[in-house]
């Protein structure tokens, strides 16, 4: 076996997405200022609804929301969704792992939590099933139909983020429902991502989009030597050596890509139906190796 | 009004009120807490900051945008209807725009009640002669033609009470039903 330095073994995921999420919070962060103090309107909005020039998005949930509740179809809208829910289709949960606020502050607090503790994993103290979410998504739905109003777009802690922004900037003050951001990052201290696993339902939905996405972590070398680092990493609980990184729940931030000692994880893009990926996988790990080459 | 409605204003019932209006194109308050998605866009993008955001005290229309046109009126620039993504602000024109109707109290008025020639609303009015004209030196609305985008309620040198004026728009438009 040829020995690798550890640097080199290393991907580098985690570095970029942090990036990644940095860029994101900027846009949200510095443009009412450009908005308010420039007078500069190229971009507006924030993750419910962006506006960059002519181009816009709409967050999949918010605009399925508003057609269902006014029961109109309005064709910009449809438009707006188009990026967001083919992104989710193809690659899955990445607006939560790689844009989405709520997590790029939680992930700041875990960073903080594991430099002031001196350790390399936090511990999720209170977990619950994961299938939560999908009665969180069905919930909000049915919930916003009776009310008559889009209850989550408003207290949705992903556009709150960005809504508190705007508000200190252009009327020096904060809503109240920013609680609700404060709520999310004090059950992040009990679980890791407590709100996004089980009670997020744009997360939900971005998850029942992705199930059958075409990038997903996959074990991409037989040898492992199951020191279950990649289970002990995941920010969502999710154990990738029993192929709960293909569920839907997976978001493709790729920490257990970095942390994985051999990389016997990997990214991969699934080009067969989910059913042949699975058993294919399940027998090349079965069979021993020599067998199999 | 029954006691039973006064309870259930806070949560359910529409902001909207005199001289609380809506921006310019949006659908009536009948559909308009389902159809916005509060993202924000218009507040952001009105460049005199007339549009506020509602907070958790406005019940399901929390987030919805509000002018608070005694404050800061309409100047109908355009720019919210433009960049609205729900169709909930409809991209129309100026002259299109029925935000309310500019009515006046005359009894508050100084020049109905013959006091002062005043004739600021007439002056600040951006359809002058067409909304708001002279008829014997006092000011006459003309509901064909007033867009409601209150620039004559801030511009009015009279305050009755908070928030009113001796001219006010009454969001008349904003109560229509809507046909599925």
């Amino acid at each position: 076996m040829v020995t690798r330095t550890k640097d080199s073994n290393r991907s580098r995921y985690s570095a970029y997405r942090f990036l990644v999420q940095t860029a994101a919070f900027l846009v949200i962060l510095l443009n009412p200022f450009a908005n308010y103090y420039l007078g500069v309107n190229f971009v507006q909005g924030w993750y419910q609804s962006l506006g960059i020039g002519k181009l816009w998005f709409v967050s999949p949930l918010e605009g399925i929301e508003s057609i269902l509740v006014s029961k109109l179809i309005y064709l910009p809208l449809l438009i707006g969704m188009a990026i967001p829910v083919l992104l989710a289709l193809f690659l899955g949960r990445v607006f939560c792992g790689w844009i989405c606020p709520i997590n790029y502050l939680s992930e700041i607090i875990d960073r903080f939590r594991r430099f002031l503790f001196r350790k390399r994993f936090i511990k999720d103290w209170f977990v619950l099933p994961k299938y939560l979410l999908w009665f969180a998504l069905i919930g909000e739905l049915v919930l916003t139909m009776v009310l008559g109003a889009p209850i989550f777009v408003w207290l949705s802690p992903p556009g709150l983020v960005g809504r508190e922004i705007m508000m200190a900037v252009f009327f020096r003050t904060l809503a109240v429902e920013g609680v609700v951001v404060l709520m999310v990052l004090t059950m992040n201290l009990v679980t890791r991502r407590f709100y996004c696993r089980y009670l997020c339902p744009l997360g939900g939905l971005l998850a029942f989009l992705g199930s059958r996405r075409k990038l997903v972590v996959a074990r991409k070398e037989p040898v492992c030597k199951e020191c279950g680092m990649c289970s002990k990493v995941c920010p969502l609980g999710l154990d990738p050596l029993n192929g709960e990184s293909r569920a839907s729940y997976c978001w493709n931030c790729g920490e257990c890509v970095d942390i994985c000692p051999d990389r016997t994880l990997g990214f991969a893009w699934r080009t067969r139906p989910m059913e042949d990926f699975i058993l294919h996988q399940a027998q090349s790990d079965s069979r021993p190796r020599d067998e199999s080459e | 009004m029954a006691p039973v409605d006064a309870v259930a204003r806070p949560f359910f019932s529409s902001p909207v009120s005199m001289n609380r209006l809506r921006p310019p194109g949006a659908v009536p308050e009948d559909v308009f807490a389902g159809k916005c998605i509060r993202c924000g866009r218009c507040v952001e993008v009105c460049p005199y900051h007339s549009i506020v955001p509602l907070d958790a005290r406005a019940g399901v229309y929390a987030g919805t945008p509000l002018i608070f046109a005694e404050q800061i009126p309409c100047y109908l620039c355009m720019k919210c209807v433009q960049v609205c993504p729900t169709g909930t602000l409809r991209n129309i024109t100026q002259d299109e725009t029925r935000m309310g109707l500019a009515v006046i109290e005359k009894y508050s008025c100084i020049t109905w009640r013959g006091e002062a020639l005043c004739r600021t609303c007439y002056n600040v009015c951006p359809f002058k002669e067409k909304a708001i004209h002279l008829d014997q030196l006092r000011p006459v609305v003309d509901e064909r033609h007033c867009t409601g985008c209150g620039l004559c309620t801030h511009g009015c040198p009279i305050t009755v009470s908070p928030g009113k004026k001796a001219i006010n728009v009454k969001p008349l438009f904003a109560q229509a039903r809507v046909k599925w």
